[in-house]
């Protein structure tokens, strides 16, 4: 008879000395090969230390098997408490005008004066009413567009609908704009105030990076205003009302720092490296705009040590992706990313509603349908009902093929707990929502920035886990000294 | 490892796998693991053994051919051993997946190991 039982894990040789090894709710254990051996032979010691900690750990027992498995089922459903918040994002566009021109627009956007393309009062209800089907406690209608301001009668009949409509349900209702920020007036200001609107607007870098990468249409840079509007929004909604994001393109490539640095110097103490994605315009110009996924590791790695060399020195600054990953690798929680999650948080956490009333699984299906593809369409809200469009069979199929644990590699992968399933991205690189894992550059890119993360927490480097902590927990190094 | 791999014309090589110590899904796993460098074909044979082919696909050399073939070595028992040790877990995975969303009765009496 054994002398243990093996727990379910995944595992990979880290290096030359250690096997990385993760068990099934995301707890990771480096052990070297040669414990490794005799773990997996069944020689392991039970009475050395590493035996102890990888029971501690929930790798092996020596003990009964039943109070284990009511353990890691208890985390288990904690990793995976996302699936009860069913739907909790909508995403709606309230129109495809927008007055910018970004290099690598997504969205196809449309001239300031084509008023076809704006969501008129019918489909909004509509769009309302088909939220508030959701049966999660909590619900973000998060504007996105075209630019959303140039309908904001829209977007203020969405709000006024939804608040009308959460006197009955008594949800957790919160909004937010996308916006370039470029058309945000007092006016406009006093209402999003009035009505506890978040703000998320896109901040590229310094001036010269900013403005060749998101000219307005008429050819002009609009950085200046966009800096000016962002004091002007903290000044009437609060400090942190607002945030931004960036798209890293191949020139930004060469700006690592002065990225960073320019956020901070604005007043931000967060910003999310985002890699760019191979839709529209970017798809369109990625020769002359795109670059190999080794690069944005690289960018990646760079920017996360300056990052982490900035907090040292004093100012608390965040990763955001970073710090999704981290939570993920160092908590027991769940995080509601949408492009993290196993099965695909497309429909589960967000949908996006079109300013015609179509009804997508995620932005990124959008945004193929403006080049023809309607693949991941569920349905329009004035045709379908909220069955027809969430519980579709397309629907259930989608999902049932977007859980890592039963896709090819993902499968076996030491960092699955980590990572999610992204159907869309996967259809439109490889035209398959499967996709095949060794030419994926998303798979590539996860597994990179997980590993080199893993590298980190390895050398467990105090200063540097405090930042990890600080960002996980959001408060300064300075506040946690203090405690 | 000069009698592991088989050079055949056009290009092509070949190894051959006992049945008896690599099971199909190793085999399979493993082979799609090279499937961004090469072409592959896994072929079961009368005798117990796997032929798996290996084709250029980017006009790979044929000495990086043959590292392709040698890490595919490497990979398979990698992917054996993973199996073997999922056996060892019995149904315990499946126990824990299902007592998180529906708790069950009695789990010792489930236990499969």
């Amino acid at each position: 008879m054994s002398k243990y039982q093996l727990l379910p894990f995944r595992f990979q040789k880290f290096d030359s000395e250690q096997m990385l090894i993760v068990n099934e709710v995301g707890e990771f254990f480096f052990i070297p090969l040669k414990d490794f051996a005799d773990l997996v032979s069944n020689n392991l010691d039970v009475k050395k230390s590493i035996f102890l900690d990888l029971k501690s750990k929930h790798f092996t027992t020596d003990t009964e098997i039943e109070p284990v498995i009511k353990m890691l089922a208890t985390k288990y459903r904690t990793k995976k408490s996302f699936l009860y918040n069913f739907t909790s994002l909508h995403m709606v566009v309230p129109t495809l005008r927008c007055n910018s021109k970004c290099i690598y627009c997504q969205v196809s956007s449309k001239k300031t004066d084509d008023m076809k393309y704006d969501m008129n009062e019918a489909t909004a209800k509509r769009v309302v009413d088909m939220i508030f089907c959701s049966p999660s406690l909590s619900v973000k209608i998060e504007f996105q567009g075209g630019e959303p301001l140039l309908n904001f009668k829209i977007v203020k009949y969405i709000i006024e609908y939804a608040e009308k409509c959460n006197s009955r349900h008594h949800k957790q209702l919160e909004f937010v704009i996308c916006s370039n920020l470029t058309l945000i007036n007092d006016e406009m200001l006093h209402y999003l105030k009035d009505h506890n609107v978040y703000i998320s607007t896109s901040l590229d870098g310094p001036k010269f990076l900013h403005d060749k990468n998101r000219p307005l249409k008429t050819g002009l840079g609009n950085y200046d205003t966009v800096v000016e509007n962002i004091y002007k929004v903290r000044q009437h909604l609060g400090e942190k009302s607002v945030s931004a994001l960036m798209t890293t393109t191949k020139e930004s490539l060469e700006y690592v720092q002065a990225i960073i640095d320019n956020y901070i110097t604005l007043g931000f103490d967060s910003l999310f490296l985002r890699s760019l994605n191979p839709y529209g315009f970017a798809k369109r110009d990625w020769s002359e705009i795109g670059y190999n996924i080794e690069n944005f590791i690289n960018f990646y790695k760079e920017a996360l040590n300056h990052i982490i060399d900035v907090n040292l020195r004093g100012t608390f600054f965040v990763e955001n992706y970073t710090t999704l990953l981290l939570t993920r690798i160092l908590t027991p929680f769940s995080t509601g990313f949408v492009d993290l999650q196993s099965p695909a948080g497309v429909v589960i956490s967000g949908v996006i509603y079109d300013f015609n009333g179509n009804v997508y699984v995620a932005d990124e299906g959008r945004m193929l349908s403006y080049e023809g593809d309607y693949t991941f369409l569920m349905g329009n809200v004035h045709q379908n009902s909220y069955n027809e469009l969430f519980h579709s069979d397309n629907v259930v199929l989608l999902l049932k093929k977007s859980c890592l644990e039963c896709l090819p590699r993902c499968s076996h992968c030491v960092y699955q707990s980590y990572c999610g399933a992204d159907p869309v991205r996967n259809y439109a690189e490889q035209g398959d929502i499967i996709g095949n894992r060794m030419s994926s550059s998303s798979c590539k890119k996860n597994m990179s920035m997980i590993r080199h993360l893993f590298e980190i927490i390895r050398e467990n480097q105090r200063d540097k886990m405090d930042v990890f902590w600080s960002w996980i927990t959001r408060r300064p190094l300075i506040e946690k000294s203090k405690c | 490892m000069e009698n592991i791999i088989t050079k055949l014309a056009g290009g092509k090589l070949l190894i051959q796998l006992n049945k008896t110590i690599y099971e199909k899904d190793a085999v399979t796993n493993a082979a799609y693991k090279m499937t961004d460098s090469c072409h592959i074909l896994v072929k079961p044979t009368e005798n117990g053994m796997f032929n798996v082919y290996f084709e250029p696909k980017k006009n790979e050399s044929e000495t990086e051919l043959e590292k392709i073939a040698k890490e595919f070595c490497n990979e398979i028992l990698d992917m054996q051993v993973r199996l073997d040790i999922e056996k060892r877990y019995g149904n315990i995975r499946d126990l824990i997946i299902q007592q998180a969303f529906s708790p069950i009765e009695n789990i010792k009496d489930k236990i499969k190991i």
